[in-house]
């Protein structure tokens, strides 16, 4: 098991090496550099600008400015944001709790209605209740999340119910403590919603399938020729089996936590790291933009990895190390 | 609310005790959860996992920013008594204990004014730091601010400021010469060789800096470093190298920085690093300053709080310290279209709008109690000019192909283009008359800069067509040809993310047609302009605007001048192109170097003219500026130049409660 995580972990280095390879590439191919927007200003000497492209090592070719971050980062300092004159890692430290707790929030709440619809849904297959809830969930899963997100933003400027932008009020410094969890609720609800609510549509579609598939085994007969009550068969049999297919999905869910709201969180003005990744990327602020992208594939990996374990763990048919 | 203020440390202390009972309710919901027999109980101890987890998490974001580690506390501010030379503003008497709200357009980057390159940042930076004069913002003229009164020398190089006495820092140290001197070593500091003790210097013999800030090459003085010395506590002398009319306003306006705060990090090296975010996260309070207002509060991509300033030194005419205001809260939106929303909505006190919609804000003057005004024009510029670089590039190419560098490189040219713009139209189709015609490099705000007896370039089809005619051209059928039968047509770049530009060059198209002119519009990002037009010129005309700026006409040097990097159609000229363009040189020389106002702008006049004459920038109209404020404000006298909040510190509103 270790040596199998170990194995995983180590895939996470050429894959990243990759990457920021990459996203260096890209980013010197792309017109202009961090200091275009200075020299657009009609007041700054030439002699500073001069001096900070020095100083950022902007003057050089892009694979050395990359083997000079490269040799950085293996020592563990991955720069300062040009920019914000801040280490990368703790511009990314003010950022992450914000996102993390967004995602999670989304997370939990498409997850914890999704699957007792999914469930309903098999049960009483071919019912009115599945039929619209599968009109429902496909026209959930075609709405694109920053649509419903602009959708959302017109129904809080409308009914006033919300507020727009932002993660807490302005008197939130001056709350009670209980005052302070309602505001931040109060904020979460409407990106919560623009998140969640297409993972709701697929995960509640994937349950289903499961869950019918479940039902047509044979030790669903079984359990009901043993005299169980349908309850217990189908929540406690059914459903155990069923679930397994979804730790999968769970890894996927892991590895968008805190990558996966960019968009949400750029129309909803929502104070998180996508704000900042994006807001990076534009500034062409290289440093930040590389570490962004690294946090998001090593998530990406984590989160397979997790799904994996988590699937040997649940299901002892699967074996993660083969034996020759 | 104020009482809650007060009362911050005490709710630290019961954030504990209500993290225990939420954490405990949270429990009981579980319990009350089990209760519903819908799942099995694998499923349910999942979902409790992710509950609590969710529930841990609320936990940390709502309390983190109380308890994380290396935070130190917030000192009690120490309050001095009110400086004997304390400036007292007559404005009528208020009340204390408003609080403003606003927007700022885009997250700020740092409060470290040696580092700062934007907008937002520039005015946070205003509200903590401040200068020993400023522009007043009635008549344009430098007046006393920190420094009460100043001498400048017969020989117009040496300026004497007097300093304000008894005037404190925001966390109580005093205030003296000391800083002015220190602020002023922080752009000079030279690298130093850490074993011989000698200035390193650069690859062209100049001295490499250590803390490279815009000051330390803005400051300098045809590149050679004013002096500054202190005469004793409260008196600072600056001597420049050579004559040098805008020291006053340009030197003078420099925010002074606090010896006894930064002195340590300009002594070891980490002076650009200081007063970051994470400073204004971690410990707001080290940013002191000078100025009406300290930073209480950031946080990122949501919002600044300012508090006042308990060691302000501005009274009112009863002798009490201002400003009236307790707090500046200041949203941090993505633009200035949400902005307005904002204002629009009765969300905020105080707004810039801009003149595409200005028409829709007012409809919530009513409903929402605020005022919109006119504020005349404003000092942006929107332009056109034609690459006049005669250079090539690597593979030695010419930048611009040669008939049509003859073309642009000829008055005529250009003039007979301007004669073909319908800049009335421009303003009534694309700014809905909330514009005005620029006749010149100076908007008519600038009022006392601005020439009027420039050649203007009224919308004359038939000497546009005249001047075409006399350079050689000649129309066939409604399409315009040059002397050698080459068809008349060109490319015109500009911004795709300003709507307006667009707007107009799509008119600029539509009136060059007209005098047979084939003009080619390519709508590109931004960074891709500067990159053509400052680097790679590898274009034929662009549309472009200027704003701001600061209001002396030197600070265009780099603009006007020839070897400027700003100098639009053609920069960084070894030696002026154009005969012309040597006489700009001279003349903005000129402007730099006499103190006397009457001859500066006889000069600056004669700049105005030729660049009229010769058409380098084809100007095109100037935005009008409006500005709006919540009603509930008292002592509201906006100026054209101070815009509505120039006399923060006297604004007050009654309290609401």
């Amino acid at each position: 098991m270790i040596a199998f995580i170990l194995r995983r972990l180590l895939t996470l280095i050429p894959l990243l090496l990759g990457i920021t390879l990459l996203v260096f590439l890209l980013m010197s191919l792309a017109p202009g550099d961090f200091l275009t927007p200075v020299r657009a200003q009609r007041d700054v000497p030439a002699e500073l600008i001069q001096a900070i492209q020095t100083e950022f090592g902007l003057d050089q070719p892009w694979y050395v400015q990359y083997y000079k971050w490269l040799g950085n980062v293996l020592q563990g300092n991955l720069g300062h944001s040009w920019a914000f004159k801040v280490p990368v890692a703790d511009l990314i430290g003010q950022r992450i709790w914000s996102t993390f707790l967004l995602s999670l929030c989304a997370f939990v709440f498409s997850w914890a209605i999704a699957i007792p619809l999914g469930v309903l849904a098999a049960v009483y297959k071919d019912s009115i209740f599945d039929r619209v809830s599968a009109v429902l969930a496909y026209a959930a899963l075609s709405i694109p999340e920053f649509f419903l997100a602009l959708v959302l933003v017109f129904f809080a400027a409308q009914t006033g119910w919300f507020p727009l932008g932002g993660a807490t009020s302005i008197d939130y410094d001056y709350l009670s403590f209980g005052g302070k969890m309602l505001d931040r609720a109060h904020h979460l609800v409407l990106p919560t919603l623009a998140l969640g609510i297409g993972s709701i549509a697929s995960i509640m579609r994937i349950m289903r399938a499961n869950f019918l598939d479940s039902m047509r085994a044979g030790f669903v007969a079984t359990a009901r020729a043993k005299g169980l009550r349908e309850r217990v068969v189908m929540f406690k049999h059914v459903l155990r089996n069923a679930i397994n297919p979804l730790v999968s999905a769970f890894g996927f869910a892991f590895s968008s936590l805190l990558s996966g709201a960019l968009m949400v969180e750029i129309v909803l003005q929502y104070p998180g790291l996508g704000q900042l990744m994006y807001q990076s990327i534009l500034r062409e602020d290289q440093f930040v933009v590389l570490a962004s992208v690294m946090l998001g594939c090593s998530m990406l990996v984590l989160g397979n990895l997790l799904a994996d374990i988590l699937l040997a763990w649940s299901d002892p048919r699967i074996r993660l190390e083969r034996k020759k | 609310m104020k009482e809650k203020f007060q009362l911050l440390s005490t709710v630290v202390i019961d954030c504990e005790i209500a993290r225990k009972s939420v954490e405990q309710s949270f429990r009981a919901a579980f319990v009350g959860g089990s209760m519903l027999r819908c799942c099995s109980y694998r499923i349910r101890s999942y979902s409790s996992i992710a509950f609590s987890a969710l529930a841990a998490v609320l936990l940390a974001a709502c309390g983190g920013a109380d308890d994380s580690p290396g935070r130190s506390v917030r000192p009690e501010p120490i309050v001095q008594p009110i400086p004997v030379d304390a400036e007292v503003v007559d404005f009528s008497v208020g009340e204390f204990g408003a609080n403003i709200i606003e927007t700022i357009e885009g997250d700020v980057a740092t409060v470290n004014p040696l580092v700062n390159e934007s907008v937002g940042g520039s005015l946070v930076i205003g509200r903590i730091l401040d200068s020993l004069v400023t522009m007043d913002p009635k008549t344009g003229e430098v007046i006393p601010n920190l420094a009460k009164s100043w001498e400048i020398s017969e020989d117009n190089l040496q300026y004497t400021f007097h300093l304000r006495k008894g005037v404190h820092w925001s966390d109580g140290e005093p205030f003296t010469a000391e800083d002015v001197v220190f602020t002023w070593q922080t752009f000079f500091a030279k690298q130093s060789d850490p074993e011989t003790g000698e200035v390193m210097t650069g690859e062209d013999g100049r001295p490499l800096y250590r803390y490279n800030s815009r000051s330390t090459f803005g400051q300098q003085i045809n590149g050679q470093e004013p002096q500054v010395e202190m005469l004793d506590d409260f008196t600072v002398r600056f001597t420049t190298p050579e004559v040098y009319a805008p020291f006053l306003l340009f030197g003078g306006g420099v925010d002074i920085l606090p010896k006894h705060i930064l002195y340590d990090a300009y002594e070891d090296g980490t002076l650009m690093d200081q007063w970051s975010l994470q400073t204004a996260i971690d410990e707001p309070w080290k940013i002191v300053g000078l100025n009406m207002f300290v930073l209480e509060t950031y946080r990122p991509g949501e919002r600044m709080v300012f508090a006042r300033n308990p060691n302000y030194w501005k009274v009112n005419t009863q002798g009490e310290r201002l400003p009236y205001v307790d707090r500046v809260i200041s949203k941090i939106v993505p633009d200035g279209n949400s902005s307005n929303v904002a204002f629009a909505q009765g969300q905020t006190d105080f707004e810039f709008i801009g003149p595409d919609n200005v028409a829709w804000v007012r409809r919530g003057e009513e409903r929402f109690d605020y005022t919109v005004l006119d504020m005349g024009p404003s000092s942006s510029t929107n332009f056109i000019w034609f690459n006049l670089n005669p250079g090539k590039n690597a593979e030695g190419e010419p930048f611009v192909a040669p008939y049509k560098f003859d073309w642009f490189s000829d008055k005529r040219f250009r003039q007979a283009i301007s004669y073909g713009i319908n800049r009335e139209g421009i303003i009534r189709g694309v700014f809905f008359n909330r514009a005005d015609i620029l006749n010149g490099y100076v908007s008519p705000k600038r009022k006392f800069w601005y020439n009027d007896e420039v050649r203007k370039y009224p919308y004359q089809v038939e000497r546009s067509r005249a001047l075409f005619q006399e350079m050689g051209f000649e129309y066939r059928g409604q399409e315009l040809f040059d002397a050698n039968g080459r068809r008349v047509e060109f490319t015109l770049i500009t911004n795709s993310n300003n709507g307006l530009r667009v707007e107009m060059a799509t008119v600029f198209k539509e009136n060059m047609a007209a005098i047979g002119v084939d003009v080619e519009l390519q709508f590109l990002d931004f960074n891709t302009i500067v990159t053509k037009i400052s680097d790679a010129f590898d274009y034929e005309a662009c549309m472009l605007g200027l704003g701001g700026g600061a209001p002396d006409p030197y600070a265009g040097k780099d603009i006007l001048m020839s070897g400027g990097r700003m100098h639009f159609w053609y920069p960084q000229q070894q030696s002026p192109a154009t005969e012309w363009e040597a006489r700009i040189d001279e003349l903005m020389r000129e402007v730099g170097r006499h103190t006397e106002v009457e001859v500066r702008k006889e000069y600056f006049n004669e700049v105005q003219a030729i660049l009229a004459e010769q058409q380098p920038f084809i100007f095109l109209v100037s935005a009008k500026e409006y500005a709006g404020y919540r009603n509930r404000w008292h002592n509201v006298e906006p100026t054209p130049l101070g815009g509505v909040t120039w006399n923060l510190e006297s604004l007050w509103s009654e309290v609401s409660e």
